[in-house]
Formats: structure tokens, sequence, C-alpha cells
């Protein structure tokens, strides 16, 4: 048994072609899942019960069950149903992308609300008693003052799931969509060559992995610049 | 039950699997966790290197590829080995319920040695110091003081790793374990009814990380009792 470097090298470009819509996956369904996010964060922190019931049942039933079940559900389930078959919707729900990136943007939704929800719950609550004895509204109070500290706050675990996110577009590749895992598979299927194939997808993802992480870190480290010790 | 249409008690054979798979994971996990946690707090040079490079792989891959990495990979290892005494065997199937197993322990591993290491930095050094300082020896300090403190820093992160553990058992029916996911697409052959066996298989999935979670606050509970007494 040897290494195909040979190999490697002559399946890079598909599987560059692969990164595309990983990347596609991941760029797409964390900015949708980001605005879900957020109108379920508004929703838990309203504190009236007909806003806060569902959002509490969305994220228990997101975080609850497996992503892999959530994209079957979705993609092999609902077309069993006539009215959807028959609906506008249809040509969405036939597509295997949407399908995926309705679950993976439901799925982050549910964990990134929870996040941001942190977040809010760790601001300073004297902060939020000054501004208002200001007489700052509660719509500005949010705004200003909650929403910066919080994004802040939130954001070391943000970029956890994201990191979370890029693992779970490899899903994809189990309802037929050449993402870079599907394609990895694809050729592992005609080479039989599993480790070079698969250690060498595997990398790529820990680069992206890696290059989340830089980033948000640079990103976090700006943001809380003002809390850093002063020289001398 | 008649929406399962006779497929109930394969769903339960298929959740017993998922079970037993959670179990023997959870326990690998944790002891994979707690070497892991060592090797990084050893001060060994080496031993750290080998820790740090094995949690940064494990986290950045997707579980997904590494389940097929140990699959396939312990398949084309096993055939090769065997074919250099026998050349005349072809294949060796490796058992996918095991690679399975192994594969999220692995994964799950990695996430254990973070919290462990974490939880592990937080006992206060007096007690540790105390300990010694008593005449313990240093296996009786680890096991008498060091986990007992470390279990109760650490259980908040180890429930959320049960829970993404339990949820990567899912993950099995891609090298076909006849778990409840598998069973789910065996029946929607048959019946035609695609929604209605996932969404049983999302059902027993709710059921088993309630419990879970339910089980992790009873724990933190027990854990904490000597704060909340104190108030």
């Amino acid at each position: 048994m040897t290494f195909d470097v040979e190999l490697v090298f002559s399946s890079i470009p598909k599987m560059l072609v692969g990164l595309g819509l990983t990347l596609e996956l991941l760029f797409l369904s964390s900015f949708i899942g980001l605005v879900l996010a957020i109108i379920t964060l508004l929703m838990r922190i309203s504190g009236r019960w007909f806003l806060v019931a569902p959002a509490v049942v969305y994220i228990y039933i997101f975080r609850g069950t497996p992503i892999l079940v959530q994209i079957f559900v979705i993609y092999y389930g609902l077309p069993q149903f006539e009215f959807i078959r028959d609906s506008v919707v249809w040509p969405f729900f036939r597509e295997p992308f949407w399908c995926c990136i309705l679950a993976l943007s439901l799925n982050a939704g549910a964990y990134v609300s929870e996040i941001l929800r942190g977040g809010v719950l760790g601001v300073d609550k004297g902060l939020l008693e000054a501004a208002s004895a200001l007489g700052i509204s509660k719509f500005h109070r949010f705004i200003y003052i909650t929403s910066p500290i919080a994004i802040r706050l939130s954001l070391p675990a943000y970029s956890n799931d994201i990191i979370s996110m890029t693992k779970a577009t490899a899903l994809a590749s189990t309802v037929t969509l050449l993402d870079m895992t599907g394609v990895a598979r694809t050729l592992v299927a005609q080479t039989f060559a599993p480790y070079e194939i698969f250690i060498s997808v595997a990398i790529i993802y820990m680069v992206i992995a890696w290059l989340v992480q830089k980033g948000f870190g640079l990103a976090e480290r700006r943001m809380s610049r003002h809390l850093k010790p002063t020289t001398g | 039950m008649s929406a399962l249409a006779g497929w109930g008690d394969d769903y339960f054979w298929g959740a017993m699997v998922v079970l037993r798979i959670f179990a023997i994971s959870l326990v690998l996990s944790v002891i994979i966790g707690l070497i892991g946690s060592a090797m990084k707090l050893s001060g060994n040079r080496l031993a750290e290197t080998i820790a740090s490079a094995y949690t940064v792989v494990f986290r950045g891959t997707p579980e997904l590829l590494v389940l097929l990495i140990v699959y396939f990979g312990a398949a084309v290892t096993l055939t090769a080995i065997a074919q250099s005494f026998d050349a005349s065997i072809k294949f060796i199937d490796v058992p996918p319920f095991w690679a399975g197993a192994f594969a999220i322990a692995l994964i799950v591993g990695a996430y254990m040695t973070e919290t462990f290491r974490g939880a592990f930095l937080g006992v206060d050094p007096g007690l540790v110091e105390a300990a010694r300082a008593l005449g313990l020896s240093k296996f009786q300090t680890f096991m008498h003081v060091r986990i007992p403190q470390m279990w109760r820093l650490a259980l908040p992160n180890f429930g959320n790793h049960m829970l993404s553990l339990m949820k990567d058992t899912a993950l099995i029916s891609v090298i076909g374990v006849e778990e409840i996911v598998f069973v789910a697409e065996m029946a929607t052959t048959v019946t035609l009814k695609p929604f209605t066996m996932y969404i049983v298989v999302a059902l027993i999935y709710l059921c088993i990380t309630s419990v879970i979670t339910l089980v992790v606050m009873a724990l933190e509970k027990y854990a904490n009792r000597h704060l909340a007494a104190s108030r």
C-alpha cells in the first residue's frame, strides 16, 4: 500500500469544483441562518408568550435532531405530500441544493440565535439602566448599546458555529450533491484510494476552518481593542 | 402505531443500535479525552504536539469525512496487511458498526480533550497542593481531588458533547449500519411515505436528546449541590 501523490495532484481540479459548491452552501446558509437567528432572537427576548413559544419550539426541534435527518425530511420527505408537489414551491424543493440550504439555514438559525441570546444576556445591566436614565428609548438602547456589546461577546461562539457549518455542508453529499465531500466520494468509488482523496479533502476543510478562526480572531481583537491594557 | 405500517419493531431495534453506538463511543471518547488532556498538560513537548495535532485535525474535519476515512481506510489497510500474509485474500470487510463507533469516538474525543483540559486547569491549585501536603500520592490526588473537581467544571460542555455525539450517530447509516435512518430508508422504499418515516426518526432523536439534556441538568444539580446548600 502506497500513498499515491500523483493521484492527489490529478484530482485537485475536481476537488476545487466541489470546493466552489461547498463555499456556496456555506455562505448562503450562514447568511440566511443569521437572518433567521436575529428574528428568532428578537422573538425570544420580546417577552410575549406567543412570540417566545414558537421561537423556543423551533430552537428545541432543530437543536435536538441531527442535520442529516433534517435534510432527509426536507428532501426525501416533503414530496410525499401532493399539495407540495402541486404548489409553486415545488421547483425549489425538487432541488437537493435548495433543500440543503434550507436545512442548514434553519439549523444555523437555531444555534446562532442561542449564541446571540448568550451575548445579549451578557450585556452589563448597569449600562442599560444608565441609558434609560438618560432617556434613551428602548429601541435605541437595543441598537446602540445592547447590539454592539452582544455582537462582541458572541463572536467567539459564532466563529465556532461557522466552523461547524462548514463541516455540516459535507452532509450535502448524502443527497447526491457534488460538494467537496461528494466529489471525494465519487473519486474514491472510481479509484478506491480512500486515504489519498479523503485526506486531501480533509486538509482543504481544515484550511477553511483555520481561515475562519483567524478571521474571527482578528475581528474580535479589533472589537475589543478598547479593553486592551494601555502600554506604559 | 398504524402509521408505521408494521415498521415499529424495526425502529425499536434501530434505536437500540443507536443507543449501543452512543454508549460505546461515549466511553471511548471520555477515555480519549482524559488521555488527550493529560498529554496536553503533561509539559512534555512531544506529547503536547501530538495531542494538539489530534484536536486540530479532528475538530476541523467534517464528521462524515472522518467516518468515511476510518471505514474505507481501515478496509484498505487491513486488506493490504492480510494480502502480505496471504495473497489470495481479495478484500476484508470491516464491521461498519465498530468503524462507526470508533470514528465518532475519535471526533468527540477531540472535543472532550479540550473540555477536560480547560476543566483540569480550572481546579484550584491550592486543593492539589493541600492534598499533596497531606501525603496523598500523585495518583490518589488525581483520583480523589482532580477528577471530582474537574468533573464539575466540565459538565456543561460535556453535556453538549454528549448531544453532538448522539446526533453524529445518524451519520453511520451512510456506511450501512442498520440504525434508524437506515430503517427509514428501507421503510420508505416499501411504504412510499418518506415524510412519515423520517419524521419518526427525528422524533426518536428528539426524545433521546431531551432525555440526555434532563440527565445532564440533574447531574449538574448534583455536582453543585454544595453550592446550593450555602445559599
